[in-house]
Order: structure tokens, then sequence, then C-alpha cells
């Protein structure tokens, strides 16, 4: 293989250096802004109005039902035609961000829905209000199964960020691939891509077991 | 004569097309240890879900102290019951659950001062106090730190006793409280409920299958069957002289399993 560590140093490192940095911050806007989503659609969906309910779970069958990739392209082609016009990489934050929402929603329900539910009825029997009962009885009990089921979706969402270069987001992925058609090399950027995909990947894993075992000994001892 | 403390008038309670509580009618004096008994799915553990506001019922009323537990009453008319009307009535109320339902987040200790903190406002010092108390009581003032993995069944079960205790409830519910615990641990918890009959502070309902326990320290026993009250009495005319056929047929059956 014709590998070339000048061109690698001065040429591909820089450009995807900066790139890189665009890729961790839509990663972890999306990111958030899913974990405030997800808690809104599933507070929506177990809503007791069932026009509310039904309305939103249908949304969330929609979304996940269809690719990530059609509805970015379905935010940033689309949505101009009904007067919306959002930059590339805010098109692609809000459609990561809305579907991976509709998949922490249904990570907080199997979370709160494994607290047995004796835990409410003592509650109640203790006279405890629903707030209370929620954030000091049920809540700390349904953190352990949600925290690295969360931390698994912050990783898909880092490795989906390559889907932003379909809109031209310039995030690691586009860069290397305009790196590749003004040099006509693609070895070394999509290689130094993938390994800095890889690198992430494993540190943010290692990073959900270690948040994962410490709130297992702090939660339940 | 003053008020019974809970009264059941015609209370009707259905899940889907099963009439679980037919037009009970049903009532407690003030500090009367009653034993419910019946076969299982006759209703006798509803009574006390619907008494704890775990379980709405769809006719009928229900009173405690002379106040409806479930309506209230506003302008001389009777309407919804509010959440802080509701939360004012269970205050007097205190239940114990067959599988005891300790939060498992927290030590002994913690299980019992989290309620009186957290819905009385106590001080946590006071409330720590009297929470040792009753640990001390049932036993246990040595397991104040160990959380519910850590202890047995029927220490689990003394906690979930005193947990209920330390909000100071007048009537206290137990349902089917050693059904859940390995034989040699029955004695324990009973021994604490025992305490508690005798010392005539309680007004108690307890739904059991110890029928040797009910017989012994009840006022009262209740035999029921389809949702309604088959049969009632002394412990031992309910026992010794039962009248009622499908009464007679469930203490042979109870007898033959023992």
């Amino acid at each position: 293989m014709d590998w070339r560590w000048d061109f690698t140093f001065d040429v591909v490192i820089p450009r995807l250096w900066d790139a890189a940095g665009i890729t961790v911050y839509a990663t972890f806007v999306s990111f958030l802004l899913a974990l405030v989503g997800g808690l809104i659609l599933m507070l929506l969906k177990m809503s007791r109005n069932p026009v509310v309910s039904k309305v939103v779970t249908e949304f969330i069958e929609v979304i996940r039902a269809t690719p990530l990739l059609v509805q970015i392209f379905f935010v940033f082609f689309l949505l101009p035609e009904a007067g919306i016009v959002l930059p590339p990489l805010t098109s692609g934050i809000i459609a990561i961000a809305l579907y991976n929402s509709t998949l922490c929603a249904e990570v907080y329900r199997a979370g709160l829905q494994a607290v047995p539910r004796g835990q409410w009825e003592a509650a109640t029997a203790l006279n405890l209000s629903t707030f209370t009962a929620f954030r000091r009885i049920i809540l700390p009990q349904s953190l352990p199964p949600i925290v690295p089921a969360l931390g698994n979706y912050l990783i898909a969402i880092f490795k989906e960020t390559p889907l932003l270069s379909f809109v031209a987001v310039g995030e690691i992925m586009h860069e290397s691939k305009l790196i590749g058609s003004e040099y006509y090399r693609f070895t070394e950027a999509v290689t130094i891509t993938g390994v800095f995909f890889l690198i992430m990947s494993l540190f943010s894993a290692q990073l959900v077991r270690i948040v994962e075992i410490r709130l297992k000994r702090s939660i339940l001892k | 004569m003053s008020n019974p403390k809970i009264m059941f008038e015609d209370v009707l309670k259905v899940y889907g097309s099963l009439n679980v509580l037919e037009g009970l009618n049903f009532h407690v004096d003030e500090n009367e240890v009653v034993a419910i008994i019946g076969p299982s799915g006759s209703g006798k553990t509803t009574v006390l879900r619907v008494l704890m506001t775990l379980e709405g019922i769809q006719e009928g009323i229900i009173f405690v102290d002379g106040g409806p537990l479930n309506l209230m009453r506003q302008n001389g008319q009777l309407v919804p019951a509010s959440k802080s009307y509701i939360r004012g009535i269970r205050s007097k109320i205190g239940m114990v659950f067959q599988n005891f339902n300790l939060f498992p987040h927290m030590t002994a200790l913690e299980n019992c001062i989290e309620a009186p903190v957290q819905s009385k406002g106590m001080q946590k010092a006071r409330a720590t106090s009297e929470a040792l108390e009753l640990l001390n009581m049932v036993g246990l003032s040595d397991k104040r730190d160990h959380y519910p993995s850590q202890l047995s069944g029927g220490q689990q079960q003394r906690v979930a006793i005193a947990r209920a205790l330390a909000m100071r409830p007048e009537i206290l519910l137990f349902d089917e409280p050693t059904s859940a615990l390995d034989p040699e641990m029955v004695g324990e918890v009973l021994n604490v409920i025992r305490d508690l009959a005798k010392s005539g502070d309680y007004t108690i309902l307890l739904v059991t299958h110890q029928m040797g326990f009910a017989r012994e320290v009840a006022d009262r026993v209740c035999f029921f069957d389809e949702g309604a009250i088959v049969e009632e009495g002394k412990p031992d005319d309910i026992f010794g002289n039962p009248q009622n056929e499908r009464l007679k047929q469930f203490l042979s059956k109870i007898l033959e399993a023992t």
C-alpha cells in the first residue's frame, strides 16, 4: 500500500483535526437534545389524553421506521419548501436528535416500567406525593438500566454523524472526502477517519462502563 | 356508641366483568382487630387495597373516622375528593404488603425515616430517633444500616412493619404478611403483629391464611367469598362452630393442607 507520512502530517491531520471538532460538537449537542426530547416524548406518550398518546405513539413509529438519512434530507431539503431554511449543521443535528429521542423515549419507558408496581404502592401507602415518590423512590431504581442504554446511544449517535456529510456539513467524513477529491488520494484521510471513530468509540464505551459501575455502587449497594 | 372507625356501604368494585366486591357492607370499630379469611379471589385483599386508596371503587362509599374516603363534602354535596383531602385521610392508614415492598436502594433505617421526613416534614434527627425505637421494637436495631437485599424475608417484613408504624397510623392493614415467607420466619413476624394487636392502640385489618393466628389475635373473623362477607363472628364461633356450608368446606380444606 502506498502510504505517505508527509502528506498525512502536513495535510490530512491538520484538516481532519478541525473537522473532528465539528463531529464531536454535533454528537454531544444531538445527544443532549435527544435526552430531553426523549423525556418529552415519553411523557406525552404516557399522557392520559388518548389523542395525544396516540399521535405521539404513531409519530415515534414513523420516525423509527424510516432511515435517518432520509430524515436528514427531509429537514434540509424539504423544510425550506415550507419556508423553514436551516443551515446544514442545524438541520443535521435536529434530525439526529429527533431520531434518537424516539429511541431514548423507549429506554426511559422501559426503565420506569422495570420498577415493580409494588414500589409505587408502598410509596402511596406511606402517603408520599406522586412527585416525591417518583423522585425519591422510582427514579433512583430506574437509573441503573437507563444509563448504560443511553450511553450506547451516545456511541451510536457518534457513528451516525458521517451521514451529515450528505448535506455538506464539514464534519470529519466530509472533510476526508474533500481531501480525497482534491489530491486524488483517499488512503490516508479515510484511514485516519476510521481510526478516529474507533478510538472515540472505545473511549466512550469505557466511559459508559465506568459510569455504569459507579452508579450501581452508589444506588443499589 | 361512637361511629365505627371504618365503614363500607354498598361498595361495588369491578375488574372487567368480574365483580370483586359485590355491594359490600362492612364496618370495623375503633381499635378492633378483624381477621379476614377466605379463598383466593374472594375479594379480601381488595378490601385493604381500596381502603389504602391503591384502587378506586365503582359504587358505594367508604368512611374512615366518619369521613368519606373517595368523596368529600362540599357545599352540602358529595364530590370526588381532592388530592390533599385523600392524603389527609390516608395519613391515618398504614399498610404492610405480602411482598414487603421495601425500598431496595435505602437501608432499613432510611426506609423508616423516608416518609416521615418527605411526607410529614419531620426533622431528620427526630425521625431517626423514632425510627430507631421502632426498629428496636421489631428486634432489628442491629440491622439499621442493612439494605433489604441483605435481610431475610422475615427481617424485611419486620422493617416494613416499622416503616408503616413510623407514620403513626391509627389503622393498620396487613395483606397476607406471612404468605411470602419461608415457614421458619413466619413466627417472628407474627410475634410483632401479635404485640400490635394486643396493645389495643390500633384498628387492625388482617388478611391471612394463618388460621391459628387469626383465632388467637382477632376480636372478629370475617369469611369472604365471591366479594361478600358470607359469615362473621367471634373467632371461636367461626372456627369452632361454622354455620355456612362454604365456610365449612374452606376450613376443612385448610385443615387438610396443614
